[in-house]
């Protein structure tokens, strides 16, 4: 699977270009910091199924990482990621993002299949560690979002570039 | 104006009020009175049956606390409670929304809470800017 973060308001047509633009902007930086370059390998963890893909983005300047928050690094650029993946994965499209009462960043459709879907995606981004225990915080926090059909998280990491995209709902049927 | 274009714009405004709060920056408020219009907007394009209607009936309230406008808020919900075919959860979340900010503020300013309750004081502020500062004399 191939991710161009330079793809996502071509992907995400109700996203801000602005917002698209900052996004993608500190996940150039999240990356680049950590040593990365467009075209990077990055592991996939899909719905619990392991895979590979290459993460493509526009290159940055290092040099102005200073006028940006340390964690908004991380986090924006952890939506611009997570975002991405969502529409190569799903076809999923943003129809706008959320307050953070609603337990979610982003409400998006899934129109695939004929029907359409409302789908509540929390996105988390770790900078440096592992995942998991982020992506099971994450499945928590949106297991609440009401009226959404579907209830999915998100987890980047940017260390070695890595994204986990679990849906809440195999976590339910395993208790 | 179209729903796409007004889910754009309350993307964008909460983003940036977003930002705004994390770096303490005081204009966030000002940031989430134009998170609770675009809200507002949503909930007159988008019935109360459908899914983005409720959330944005939601975010309309909660921007409007956010933004300190209690007043606000507060006519907000009594026009969503009022509305035809209004689910009874939303009805209740609505309700708690107000409730859990109102006991927030009595949290933070618990010398005044045990003078005045809370309501008396937003009783007051009401008839201050119904009447202006006059009007409590007459």
């Amino acid at each position: 699977m191939e991710i161009d973060l330079a793809q996502l308001r071509e992907m995400h047509t109700r996203l801000p270009t602005d917002l698209a633009l900052a996004m993608v902007g500190r996940a150039a930086l999240a990356l680049e910091r950590n040593h990365h370059a467009p075209g990077v390998r990055v592991s996939l963890d899909l719905e619990r199924v392991m895979s590979s893909g290459l993460l493509s983005w526009p290159g940055a300047d290092l040099g102005e990482i200073e006028q940006h928050d340390h964690n908004r690094i991380t986090e924006d650029g952890a939506e611009a990621v997570a975002l991405a993946l969502a529409h190569r994965y799903r076809a999923w499209r943003v129809i706008r993002r959320m307050q953070r009462e609603e337990h979610a960043d982003w409400l998006l459709e899934d129109a695939r299949e004929g029907g359409r879907q409302v789908v509540a995606l929390e996105v988390s981004g770790v900078n440096r560690g592992p995942l998991v225990a982020r992506l099971w915080e994450k499945l928590a926090q949106v297991a609440k979002s009401i009226d959404v059909d579907q209830r999915w998280a998100g987890v980047v990491g940017f260390e070695e570039p890595a994204a986990a995209l679990h849906s809440t709902k195999r976590k339910k049927r395993e208790n | 104006m179209k729903t796409d274009a007004l889910n754009s714009l309350v993307s964008g405004a909460i983003w940036r009020a977003e930002q705004l709060e994390a770096h303490g920056i005081r204009s966030a408020t000002q940031a989430w009175a134009e998170v609770s219009s675009l809200e507002e907007e949503l909930a007159k394009a988008l019935p109360v049956s459908e899914s983005e209607g409720r959330i944005a009936r939601r975010g309309a309230v909660r921007a409007a606390l956010k933004a300190g406008d209690y007043a606000r808020a507060n006519v907000l919900t009594e026009g969503y409670i009022a509305e035809e075919a209004v689910p009874r959860s939303l009805k209740a979340t609505l309700r708690k929304i107000l409730d859990e900010d109102a006991q927030a503020t009595e949290t933070r300013f618990r010398y005044a809470a045990k003078h005045h309750s809370l309501r008396e004081a937003r009783d007051l502020a009401r008839r201050f800017r119904e009447a202006g500062a006059f009007g409590l004399a007459a």
